[in-house]
């Protein structure tokens, strides 16, 4: 039989009849997930935030602590944006927002640091804001340590050292870092490889859920039925062929515009990323028709879904690692079809590493894949019988 | 007038017993409120991540490469969990995920430092997590700046333990996080999570309300009573209704939520409760405008949701608002959660008055305001384009009922 003939067919051509007619769909499978491709990267287009406002009270002001302020400015992550005369108007600036850390240099420092009487400066970050707090604390403790290092070094290149003495003496120990797959730190390589594929993700399962039960509400799932010949499996299969294939799109098209256009750290061929992509479609659909089997109410199941795709980002564990959560949701974390996404994404495009390291993690995606065969039959029971109820 | 504010309490009542009878609404007012706190704040309840396992590969195997990688592993940041003969081996167990970093010292190392000159230790971060590599970073830095101080002193011989230590260090510095001590991921991420749930499900809860209603218009089963008449009325009203909801739901969210997680909460209550104001009445006029666009009672999932992801990187929480390009900077003075996210951020956290937070609690009023009057407009129109209000509708219906059954009656 010619495949225009078949069933599958028809359903999925009766399916984008139906999508085109409302444009609630073309505005979930296309709009969002492109608002989010732009969004994303262009809100972190920066990768790590620069010239964080910051503001200095030096009651000091000699030269020597001028040159440490100047210096700090140079910093590529602070930017002292104003001199307070007195701690407490620093602080109400940051009360009110405008800046998110504050160097503090008391009077004497320098003359009690030339005294070798130790003299000591303060820093406070507004930590409410932990990005930029965490950026202004690291440039603002490397200052202290140059500043405190500076005087030393005068003092030793005074007494005949040459400078690679004077490190050793004032830096015995250095450490050098080395950020594997990602050395710009960049928070956009760091967060958008995943949260992408996340709204898509979440899309995916609301609109299979919401495309499945609308035939419910609407009741028109038992001419679905019928024209599949009574056969759910083939019913589902037409019915989100058209949507499967447009968020294949989406989610390849996102890899791409990832890895192509803005070239984030790809260590491998794309292929296993677009695989993981495919699968990730499988099986937000596969997982959200488990749940619409599950549970014939159209609001119920996107509920469900919703709790389901929302609570996806945190337990991904992308932004905060899934080691450091509590048991119970570590244990949850093996629930969520992102999370092997995440993974895969790791070893795969990050690390770079063969593909068998990821085996596990893309059999996980395919088994959620399979979920809907546990309670499909459910589905069908539902179509030819459920009344909606206002 | 009379009749005016007759008809708002009138509405005020009727949409109550609609929204409590209804239970999607239900679940949208109060079950995720009440749930999705709480949920969020446990994921990240343990604030920090604490002993990262690490693997080390000791090439140098001295006293002193020894004492490094002890007081590493003796760090509240660090777990070494291996000590590997090679690279490769450690590197295996990178790729395995058991480990999230390297700490790598060479051979030469204590060598060098006997020699008087620098020597290296490299550190190899996985960076499937940024957080993994502040943990290694602050970790290993805190060791060898107080190995550093060690051996520098020990160096300096014939002079007291304070005079070394002032030679050493002659500008010693403090540092202090402020607003939220401990650097944790909760403190920081949870008050502007607990924001947008209220703005959300408020967008959430009063869409499927409205779609509900749309749905009903168009199949001509709406009944409404005369006291629907005046839009104003009834959007008064229905912002009424929803203002006594959420002065109870943000009561929970904003104040018992926190409570029970132990979130910084610096606020004075005059000036929480006179901030909410305006924060509610934003985010619900913002609701009702946005509900304008929802034609069924379940679409609001699809179309709102999503949208919670984005409108939290905007508010300039976790993204800092100074990197964020101009564009979207000027979009998300578009949401309530915005203003009410850095307000309520810098009142609980960094103990701020209402005079700090003018600049945001001035913003929410024009906002309040502003989608006051947008939504007013879409009330007019909808009441023209329906040719509500429903009662005028309901009357013709009623008599005309009224007087089919005194025909048949008559009959």
């Amino acid at each position: 039989m010619e495949f225009k003939e078949s069933r599958i067919y028809r359903l999925s051509r009766r399916e984008v009849v139906r999508m085109m007619q409302r444009p609630l769909y073309m505005l979930c499978m296309i709009g969002a997930p492109l608002f989010c491709f732009i969004y994303f990267t262009s809100l972190m287009k920066e990768g790590l935030p620069q010239n964080l406002p910051a503001g200095v009270v030096d009651d000091d002001n000699t030269a020597v602590t001028r040159r440490i302020l100047r210096n700090l400015d140079s910093f590529q992550q602070t930017q002292i944006v104003s001199q307070y005369p007195n701690f407490i108007d620093a602080r109400n600036a940051m009360q009110r927002g405008e800046i998110y850390g504050i160097y503090y240099i008391p009077e004497g420092t320098t003359q009690k640091a030339q005294r070798f009487e130790q003299a000591k400066v303060s820093f406070y970050t507004n930590a409410a804001y932990l990005v930029p707090a965490s950026l202004l604390y690291r440039d603002m403790t490397m200052m202290s340590e140059y500043a405190s290092a500076g005087v030393g070094r005068e003092m030793l290149l005074a007494r005949g050292y040459t400078m690679d003495q004077a490190m050793g003496f004032l830096q015995p120990i250095k450490m050098d870092m080395r950020a594997v797959g990602n050395p710009w730190l960049s928070y956009s390589i760091y967060l958008n490889n995943t949260l992408i594929p996340a709204v898509i993700m979440l899309m995916i399962m609301l609109v299979t859920a919401f495309s499945v039960h609308t035939e419910l509400k609407d009741g028109s799932s038992k001419a679905w039925m019928e024209m599949a010949g009574g056969n759910v499996y083939v019913a589902v299969a037409g019915k989100l062929l058209p949507q499967t294939l447009v968020f294949c799109l989406m989610v390849c098209g996102a890899q791409i515009w990832l890895y192509g256009y803005l070239a984030f750290p790809l260590n491998n061929p794309i292929w296993p990323m677009i695989l993981a992509g495919v699968l990730l479609v499988l099986a937000s659909e596969g997982f959200a028709l488990f749940i619409c089997s599950a549970i014939p109410s159209l609001r119920w199941a996107l509920s469900l879904s919703t709790l389901w795709g929302v609570l996806s980002i945190p337990i991904a564990g992308f932004s905060f690692p899934v080691m450091a959560m509590p048991p119970a949701l570590k244990a949850l974390s093996y629930l969520f079809p992102l999370r092997y996404y995440f993974l895969i994404y790791v070893d795969q495009a990050l690390d770079g590493l063969p593909i068998h390291y990821s085996s596990w993690f893309y059999l996980a995606l395919l088994g959620f894949a399979l979920m809907p065969l546990i309670d499909l039959r459910l589905l069908k029971h539902a179509a030819l019988h459920y009344e909606y109820t206002y | 007038m009379k009749k005016f504010i007759g008809s708002i309490f009138e509405v005020a009542l009727r949409e109550l017993k609609k929204a409590f009878t209804d239970v999607g609404a239900l679940v949208f007012f109060f079950i995720v409120p009440m749930g999705y706190p709480l949920l969020y704040a446990y994921l990240y309840s343990n604030e920090v991540v604490h002993e990262v396992p690490v693997v080390a590969v000791d090439e140098c195997r001295s006293s002193l490469s020894r004492e490094f990688l002890r007081k590493s592993d003796a760090t509240a940041d660090l777990k070494i969990i291996s000590y590997c003969s090679d690279m490769e081996e450690a590197r295996e167990l990178i790729r395995k995920h058991k480990a999230y970093g390297l700490i790598h010292v060479p051979k030469e190392f204590s060598k060098e430092v006997a020699a008087g000159r620098q020597s290296t230790v490299n550190l190899y971060c996985d960076m499937s997590g940024m957080l993994y590599y502040k943990a290694l970073l602050s970790g290993c830095t805190k060791v060898s700046l107080s190995m550093n101080k060690d051996i520098k002193m020990a160096r300096l011989s014939g002079r007291s333990n304070a005079e070394k230590e002032n030679t050493v260090q002659p500008i010693s510095y403090e540092y202090v996080a402020m607003a939220n001590p401990q650097n944790g991921f909760c403190s920081f991420i949870i008050p502007a999570v607990l924001i947008v749930v209220i703005q959300q499900t408020l967008v959430l809860g009063i869409s499927m309300l409205a779609g509900t209603e749309t749905e009903r218009r168009r199949r001509g089963v709406i009944f409404l009573s005369s006291h629907y008449e005046n839009p104003m009325a009834v959007l008064l009203g229905k912002g009424l209704c929803y203002f006594l909801i959420y002065a109870f739901v943000s009561l929970y969210v904003l104040c018992l939520v926190p409570l029970m997680f132990d979130l910084p909460q610096l606020w004075q209550p005059m000036d929480l409760v006179l901030f909410m104001v305006p924060l509610l009445l934003s985010c619900i006029f913002f609701a009702i405008t946005v509900s304008y666009f929802v034609r069924d009672r379940e679409s609001c999932f699809l179309l709102f949701v999503f949208a919670s992801v984005p409108i939290l990187f905007m508010s300039g929480i976790s993204w800092p608002s100074s990197a964020i390009p101009g564009f979207w900077r000027g979009l998300s003075y578009c949401f309530p959660s915005t203003f009410g996210i850095n307000g309520f951020v810098r009142l609980s956290g960094m103990a701020a008055s209402l005079v700090d937070v003018k600049r945001e609690y001035v913003c929410l009023w024009i906002q309040s305001g502003a989608y006051f009057l947008v939504s007013m407009l879409i009330y007019i129109r909808m009441y023209r384009f329906y040719d509500i209000p429903g009662a005028k509708y309901l009357r013709d219906k009623r008599a005309e009922v009224r007087e089919r059954i005194r025909a048949r009656i008559s009959v």
